[in-house]
Order: C-alpha cells, then structure tokens, then sequence
C-alpha cells in the first residue's frame, strides 16, 4: 500500500498547536510534531477521501475551517513532505518530479559554507543538484552527504515519531434549558462517557480519574474531581460514582452546561490469581464507600491510620483511602488482647477518694468501688507543650462493673473508655 | 505378585472420579466454611451471622479482632461498622490486625445508620468479615430495630464467604445467628503493689448459646504493655 505523509508548517506552531492538532486528527493517529508545525500519516484514505489531491484539497478545507493560514505538503516520505511544505511555491503542495526538482537547496540540512560554494556553482535547487553525479557529491564532501542524497532521492529513511503526549480527552453538552437536578442530565452524561471512552480506548489507554465541570445558571461553575482506585472504562460504574459525588455535594443552582474530562492511564490486567482470597470486586468496594459516605458522612468512611504520636487519640480515619487486600509475610497465630473501647463522648464521673487513693467511681451508666487501680499516667509526646501534660489517667476496676481508663482534666473527672 | 497397570487403571479411575478435583480442594483449604481461633477456642461460620454479647471489659472487643487479625493476616478484607466511634484502631494493630485492610466506617451513635451501613456493606459481598460493633449503644434503641434486619443480613451473606459478626451488650439477633456467644469476665489480674499496678490479663468464660450442652471455654487476653 503506498504511504502517504502530509505536513502542514505554519509561521507560529505555539499559537496554531491546537488547530493543527484538531486538523491532523480529522485524518490520523500516527502525528509528530515538528518545530515548524506537524507530520502525520494519511496513508489508506485511497478509498474514504481520495488520491492525494483529494486528501490535500480536505486538508486544506479543514485549516479554513480552523483559521489556520498554514503550508501543506503532501509525499510519499515524511521528509519529502516536510520539504514540500517548507519549499513549495503554492499553499499546497501535492509531490511530483516537477513539484520536489524545483524546491530550493536550504531545507536540506546542508551546512552554509557548502551551500555557498553550491551557489557559486550555480546550483540553487534539489533538480540541479540531482543532476550532479552522486559519487563526486560523497568524495567531495563525505560520507555524511550522504544522508542529504538520500532526501533528494526521496529514499528518506526518517520514521514518523508521534510525540503527541495526550494526557486527556474531553466532552462537553451545552444545555437548552437548565436543570435543577443533576440526575436529569444522567442520560446526557452517559452519551458523553460513550464517546469520550471511545475516544480513550483508541490510545490503548484507561482512565482512573474523571473531571466533571457543570456551568451554573449564575455563570459560576462547580468542579467536582473524581477518582477511581483502579482504572476502568466501565461507563455504568463511572455514572453512579458521578451520581453519587455529586448527589453529596450538590450545585448551588440550576446546570446550564456540563464538560467531562477523562484522564488516561495505563489499562489494568484482569487476571487475577486462581487462589487468591476473597475480596470485594474494586468497582463494589469503591462504590459502596461512596454509598457509606453519602450516608454517615464524607469524613466517617476509610481507613484507620496509626500516628507515631502520644496523643489521646493516636490514631486518624484516612477517608481518601480503601482497603488494599495486601498479605503479612508472617502469619503467626494471633493472640487475643485487652483491647480498648472509647466512650464518645466520654462519661462524666463522680470519684471519691480517700487521701491519693481512687475509692469510688460513679457515673449515669454504672456505679461501684474501686476494686484495683493502676496510676497515674500520663503520656504527651509533645512535651514542649503544657497542655499536653494536663491530663491525668488511671486504669480501673470497678465491683460489678468493668475495667475502665479514669481521666482527670482541668479538675472534671470522665471515663475515657473501657478495656474489653 | 505385582498387578498390571492396565488391569489397575479403571479401577482407579473409576474411583478418582469420587474424589474431589485438587482445585476444589485447594479453594477449601484457602477458604474453609470454618474460621477456628485456636487461641480462643472458638469457630465462626463463613457464610453466617455470629453475635458476642458480654457486659462491660467481658472481652467480646478482644476476641472479635482476633478474628480480623486471622483475615486481614491472609489478605482478606474487613469492615467494621463502629456504632458509636468507639473503635481503637491502636488496640486492634496491637491484635494483629492489618489495618490497611480494614474498612473502617463511624456511624456517630445513629442505630439507624449503622444497620444500613451494614445492609450496604452485605451487598456488596466479598468482605471476609464485617464486625457490627454496637457496644455502647443504649439497649432501649436496638430493642426497637425489626428482628427482619437480622433474616436480611442471615439471606444477603449466605453463600458467601462473609462472616458477619455483631458485639453488644445483650443477645440481639436471636434465631438468625448461627452462633451465638455470651462473654463474661472472671476476673482481671493485675500486676505490682500500691500505686504501680499494671493491667496484665482477663480471664474470660465463653459460653455458647446455641448448644446448651456444650461446657463453657475458658480463655485469657492479655495487656500489650510494649507501645504503652
């Protein structure tokens, strides 16, 4: 099948990068960008556009369409096309012997001094110079000419790199009418993904983070960012993980137009070990914690994290975190513990003593003497702070009760908790 | 004298065709219908509702991380339902229980929410085991709670290898557990004299509701002084 190649150069790429790149995607996937503007790869468009002619001719009408003032040129090579658009005399520049003869000699690469002493020769375009035999050209000026020989012959061996590092791709739907309910726009949001997935499947790629922008009827917008633990395509998976994201923070007013952004990342094998233990499926796990979360609160849903502190509390409910099914090397047999159960808010309490010694302890859900006591303690890893030492706690055991942790602060006794 | 293997060959077969594929084997290894606490000397039932009742320091908290501490240990993942926000996760990695697989949900002392957490988390199957824990939550409130949530719980987990387990003061979930478990202390012994005493161990009586002949298990929990 012969190749095709199409370059369009433009005076400024940092301004026209985007409508070159929206052009060149109208034809191919296979895209570089160069310093002068873009490269892509049109071959086996015979039969959707045409011969090159036709291809040039839809290029054309595509950078009109943009706003694009730019120069094309249409080869069998990257290089030749690249020449043509950067050397051609017309707007377009379809390749032909008569076209490629007459482009000028300083595309090529070809370092000043030679090219001088070309000029003096008389010599000013690739026709001229093809006609000079190849070996004087090598012998005259080294083996390196012959990279420029190559070019002139068309042989170039200069590979399409696509360089376009797409991150994203993105959608949007301007409304009619506005909506007060975002699950109104369900259906809307829906078609959206589709093409937005299909777009995404195209690069090989995955998402696991979808970027939801509605605009408001007061002309504000609400970002809502969206995150999966795993990457997935799975559109009904991501609409109730929107539905419920937004359903826990809803928009302050009606929705006049909504944009998704999808961001890529590498797919996720399926398979799983044969023998692996049980665990919920991701997509489950993660939307049941939505669910919890829009029923207990954003802030009551994760997992517990230990902090390397002596705190009351030294631990904290890390709510961005799910569980991750990971293995302990060792698997020594656990032993049951004294564990720790904390009142909240913790008991008021009525002690009495007897000289330094806790004698009674009463509170609204029990009442009883002291049977053993263990303290005082007192633990503040921030020593440098005061308010740290303030506080002041025993171990008890109370008749027909249980094994409770006193606490004394500013003078007001509480029952922090119990061992159980 | 040796028999031929051809004349042997049916034979066999015909009886390994009675003897379970090593795969199934396998998964019931990896996953047997029985989870045992041999430190305790007690079993729980995949697939089942267990309840630990006990009053206060009976040691039902102790008891019910062992078990995380066995499923999390092996990889599986775990969620507890805290009622009030009494949990302590200091305590529990102290039992051996892997944090990073536990799911970890505060329900703020609202009955209500912490029985639908449970519903949310029962449909979603897969979890090794989810702990309903409604210590500290009045007797008076879960009394009024429909007896159906607990036949909900008992159908949503059956065939799966979730063991759903509930602490509380009193038994709650009746004929819908499939084990249930009262807890008592028998005393706690202390170490040192005078004011230097230390909390060492609890010695607890485990009786079982449901087999009425069965003696009752004497177990202990000992107090991890070493990150205290």
């Amino acid at each position: 099948m012969p190749k095709l190649f199409v370059c369009i150069t433009v005076d400024d790429v940092s301004a026209a990068r985007r409508f070159l790149l929206a052009a060149a995607r109208e034809f191919s996937f296979a895209i570089e960008i160069i310093e002068d503007g873009i490269v892509f790869d049109a071959s086996g468009l015979e039969r959707l556009v045409g011969g090159p002619e036709s291809v040039a001719r839809r290029v054309q009408d595509s950078l009109d369409a943009l706003g694009v003032a730019g120069r094309i040129g249409l080869a069998d090579t990257a290089d030749a096309a690249m020449l043509l658009a950067r050397g051609g005399k017309n707007k377009t520049t379809v390749n032909s012997p008569q076209n490629f003869a007459s482009l000028p000699l300083g595309g090529l690469d070809i370092e000043r001094d030679t090219l001088n002493v070309l000029s003096d020769l008389g010599v000013a375009n690739i026709g001229e110079l093809l006609a000079i035999p190849r070996d004087e050209l090598s012998q005259r000026y080294g083996r390196d000419f012959d990279r420029v020989i190559k070019r002139i012959e068309q042989r170039g061996e200069r590979l399409l790199t696509p360089n376009i590092r797409e991150s994203r791709v993105s959608w949007s739907f301007d409304l009619d009418q506005p909506v007060e309910d975002f699950e109104q726009l369900i259906f809307i949001l829906n078609h959206g993904l589709e093409r937005l997935f299909a777009r995404v499947a195209n690069y090989g790629k995955s998402s696991d983070r979808i970027d939801i922008s509605l605009r408001l009827e007061n002309r504000k917008w609400r970002r809502y960012e969206i995150k999966a633990s795993f990457p997935t395509l799975e559109r009904g998976f991501w609409l109730k993980l929107i539905d419920l994201r937004v359903s826990l923070e809803p928009p302050e007013a009606a929705i006049a137009a909504v944009e998704a952004i999808a961001h890529f990342t590498k797919p996720r094998p399926d398979q799983r070990g044969l023998y692996a233990v049980s665990r919920p499926e991701p997509e489950s796990l993660l939307l049941t914690a939505g669910k919890l979360k829009k029923l207990v609160g954003t802030h009551d849903v994760g997992v517990p994290v230990l902090l390397n502190e002596r705190l009351a509390l030294p631990f904290r409910l890390d709510a961005d975190a799910l569980p991750v099914g990971k293995e302990k090397r060792e698997q020594n047999s656990p032993r049951p513990v004294i564990a720790f159960h904390y009142f909240r808010p913790a008991h008021r309490a009525e002690v009495e003593l007897c000289g330094r010694k806790i004698v009674h302890v009463r509170t609204r859900e029990f009442s009883g003497s002291v049977v053993e006591c263990g303290g005082v303690w007192r633990a503040a890893s921030k020593w440098w702070e005061a308010s740290g030492w303030r506080t002041q706690e025993w171990d008890v055991e109370v008749e027909n009760a249980g094994v409770y942790r006193l606490a004394l602060a500013n003078g007001e006794w509480s029952i922090v908790g119990e061992y159980d | 004298m040796q028999q031929p293997a051809t004349v042997c060959t049916p034979l066999v077969m015909s009886y390994l065709s009675l003897v379970k594929p090593l795969s199934h084997l396998r998964e019931e290894q990896e996953h047997p219908d029985e989870i045992v606490l041999g430190s305790v000397g007690v079993s729980f039932r995949r697939g089942a509702v267990s309840e630990i009742s006990g009053r206060a320091s009976s040691g039902k908290t102790g008891s019910t991380l062992v078990l995380l501490a066995q499923l999390t240990a092996a990889g599986e993942i775990c969620a507890v339902v805290d009622a009030t926000g009494g949990f302590d996760p200091s305590t529990a990695a102290q039992a051996g229980v892997e944090l990073a697989n536990l799911l970890w949900i505060r329900c703020g002392g609202d009955v209500e929410r912490s029985f639908l957490s449970a519903d949310h988390l029962v449909q979603a199957k897969g979890f090794g085991a989810i702990w309903l824990n409604l210590s500290g939550l009045s007797m008076q409130k879960l009394r009024l709670v429909p007896r159906t949530y607990w036949y909900r719980y008992r159908t949503r987990i059956k065939e799966t290898p979730t063991i759903f387990v509930v602490t509380s003061s009193e038994p709650l979930a009746g004929s819908a557990a499939n084990r249930s478990l009262e807890m008592s202390r028998e005393n706690a012994a202390w170490s040192g004299t005078g004011s230097f005493k230390l909390l060492r161990e609890f010695h607890l009586k485990i009786a079982s509701r449901k087999h009425y002949y069965e003696p009752p298990i004497y177990a202990k929990a000992e107090f991890d002084h070493t990150e205290n």
